[in-house]
């Protein structure tokens, strides 16, 4: 379970930044009182435009960033004040955060199981289930720099699912990935759902958005516009699929913005 | 609470023990460059004096003196000597002597036997041999301090004898007829003396190296691979991932200094080789217990001390190369602290042992000389205790902080 209640996230610009983009103004108010909750045994969806404040909610949310105003609580911990507690019970992943090169997945899968205070047993009866599940025993001694990307990918979420987590956080799942590795990931991330965990990711993709997704947020310019299943923001936006219905949305949230 | 700590410290010691290029690069390279580096450099010198020994000097003399040549003869120096009269030009000699081609130019007065002779009294003029020769040159300069020593002092030692009939009336007292009899020396210190002038310098800029090359990559370089974030949301506290990647760090830096040192202490005697007979004799250290014991903990609280300065770097930078860039002025500071132990003649005052850096190089000379005071020792360990606390507890605040970590 996730509650996110209120969240405004503001960032500093420093003189660089501030002259990237454009701005006299040195602060950034990258999510503005967003509120919003997931639900275990759902996969909930943030779709929004690059820059819209995704992947800074879930960071929010993995404890990575402080929000500036608002709480936000994982499995009934509050991120600012239980941080390590609400790290213990959640799995983060995203492009960014990536994996020793010279470790095998093996020695991995062991080290983050014990830095997650699981003990030797638990351990490796998880990494033979999890590495049976996703193939990856064929690999599991070899070095992760050696691996192809749709390997790493599979050593990446076994890695992070080493403690069972009852919340699963994935920034941007699907990027970069070709079609086959995608669909291992999405297909895991669906596994997660039926074993009734809490799934949140972050996507620019529609067409993930609407397989994958029991209920989507959309998120412009850092606020949340709309929230629902897809059923319900295809009739309240009076469109017939979700592109349609995000440009809709777009046009009229960017307008107010500018 | 240590859990973190305990585990990171040992993927860190994984990472570089089962990866051969890293044991290669810092272990076993550094020996081999030492090693190599010491006796090349001592076989160097030793064939450069030998090679002065037996290069035959070409004189030129310049009005010598009728009994000069019996005196060459009979002082039995060898070289390949022209005779010119006074009359010659000797400029081209000059240029010669400053191309090297000729080592040295030896010139008589006109009168120089006439005016020796015609001495009576104080106030009679006394005549000069001028000797011209180049300092930049190895066979120059040698060429003159032989000719000045086993001819011009033999020949004018026998003047003397002519002059007086009794030379011992000159010689009012004798000065160590056997100066190796006359020393009295701490052995310890002696040896120390030498080394102490070296280490301190040495293990300084070691024990750094080894830190700068290991932390750079151990933190920025994590951070750049993305790695290091993989840790930040595991759950364990930002302080156990410090004092793991420090640790660490300052065990394999340790190792990789323990290594520089031996290979120092094993090559040294092939470079001393080189210089033998100029006062470097055996060079053999001995502790006490309780030295070795304070030499262990300077050199514990130095490796990490050194490591968290590079750390806080490593942290606050946003690539390896920025990190680089950012540790050389601390490098720069480290080894001045070293170079200071060679001025820094005589007692250094009490206050100056709170002074970070330079306090660890001057404790480690003292201690070398076996003149450490305990007050010395506990004011080097406190006030370096306390920086690399803060440092520690700055870095710590740069893993929390959102702006360092994801630039946000």
């Amino acid at each position: 379970m996730i509650k996110v209640d209120d969240l405004t996230k503001v960032y500093k610009l420093s003189k660089k930044q501030m002259i990237e983009q454009r701005t006299k103004k040195n602060m950034k108010k990258a999510v503005k009182n967003l509120s919003l909750t997931a639900k275990p045994g759902e996969i909930y969806g943030l779709l929004g435009p690059n820059g819209a404040g995704k992947t800074t909610t879930l960071r929010c949310i993995a404890t990575l960033l402080k929000p500036t105003d608002g709480n936000i609580s994982v499995c009934g911990h509050d991120t600012v004040k239980d941080s390590e507690k609400v790290r213990e019970c959640i799995s983060f992943l995203t492009n960014e955060i990536k994996l020793d090169p010279q470790f095998s997945p093996k020695y991995l899968f062991n080290f983050f199981g014990r830095l997650h205070k699981q003990d030797e047993k638990t351990i490796n009866d998880r990494r033979e289930k999890l590495f049976n599940y996703f193939g990856i025993k064929d690999f599991e001694d070899k070095k992760y720099e050696e691996l192809s990307t749709g390997m790493k990918q599979k050593a990446s979420i076994a890695v992070s699912l080493v403690h069972d987590p009852q919340v699963v956080i994935f920034d941007e799942p699907t990027n970069g990935l070709d079609i086959i590795t995608a669909r291992n990931v999405t297909d895991y991330l669906k596994l997660m759902k039926e074993e009734g965990k809490t799934v949140i990711i972050s996507t620019h993709i529609m067409s993930e958005a609407e397989k994958l997704c029991d209920r989507i947020g959309i998120i412009i310019n850092g606020a949340l516009v709309m929230e629902g299943t897809l059923k319900e923001i295809l009739t309240s936006t009076n469109t017939s699929d979700l592109e349609d219905a995000f440009f809709e949305l777009y046009q009229l949230h960017n307008k107010e913005e500018a | 609470m240590m859990n973190g700590t305990q585990n990171i410290i040992k993927k860190e010691l994984t990472r570089v023990f089962t990866d051969k290029k890293m044991i290669f690069s810092l272990f076993i390279l550094p020996a081999i460059m030492i090693i190599g580096m010491y006796s090349l450099m001592g076989m160097l010198v030793t064939n450069m004096m030998e090679d002065i020994e037996t290069h035959i000097p070409r004189l030129y003399i310049q009005n010598a003196p009728a009994d000069f040549e019996e005196v060459i003869k009979l002082t039995q120096f060898d070289a390949e000597i022209t005779y010119i009269d006074a009359a010659e030009d000797t400029k081209d000699i000059k240029d010669r002597i400053l191309d090297g081609t000729v080592d040295l130019l030896v010139v008589f007065d006109s009168s120089f036997l006439d005016a020796i002779h015609a001495y009576k009294s104080a106030g009679d003029p006394i005549p000069e041999v001028k000797t011209y020769y180049n300092p930049a040159e190895d066979y120059s300069e040698a060429a003159r301090s032989n000719f000045v020593k086993n001819v011009l002092n033999v020949y004018q030692q026998s003047m003397l004898e002519e002059r007086l009939g009794n030379i011992e009336q000159l010689q009012v007292f004798f000065i160590d007829k056997d100066p190796s009899t006359s020393i009295i020396i701490d052995e310890k210190k002696a040896d120390g003396k030498i080394l102490s002038m070296l280490l301190p310098f040495l293990i300084n800029i070691m024990l750094f190296a080894g830190a700068m090359s290991l932390g750079v990559d151990a933190i920025t370089g994590e951070k750049e691979r993305g790695t290091l974030s993989s840790m930040l949301v595991a759950p364990i506290k930002r302080s156990e991932i410090v004092f793991g990647k420090l640790i660490s760090l300052a065990i394999l830096s340790g190792i990789s200094a323990a290594v520089y040192a031996i290979s120092i202490v094993v090559a040294m005697p092939l470079l001393i080789g080189g210089f033998a007979g100029e006062g470097m004799g055996d060079i053999n250290l001995r502790f006490t217990p309780v030295e070795m014991i304070q030499l262990f903990i300077i050199m514990i609280i130095v490796v990490y001390l050194y490591v968290s300065l590079v750390a806080l770097v490593a942290v606050m930078a946003k690539t390896s190369k920025e990190a680089n860039t950012y540790v050389m002025p601390i490098y720069i500071v480290v080894m001045l602290g070293g170079i200071m132990t060679y001025m820094g003649s005589g007692q250094t005052k009490l206050e100056y042992f709170l002074i970070p850096i330079y306090n660890t190089a001057v404790s480690l000379q003292n201690l070398l000389m076996g003149e450490l005071t305990l007050a010395q020792f506990g004011f080097t360990i406190g006030s370096t205790a306390l920086v690399a606390a803060i440092v520690t507890g700055l870095i710590t605040r740069a893993f929390n902080s959102e702006k360092i970590m994801f630039n946000a």
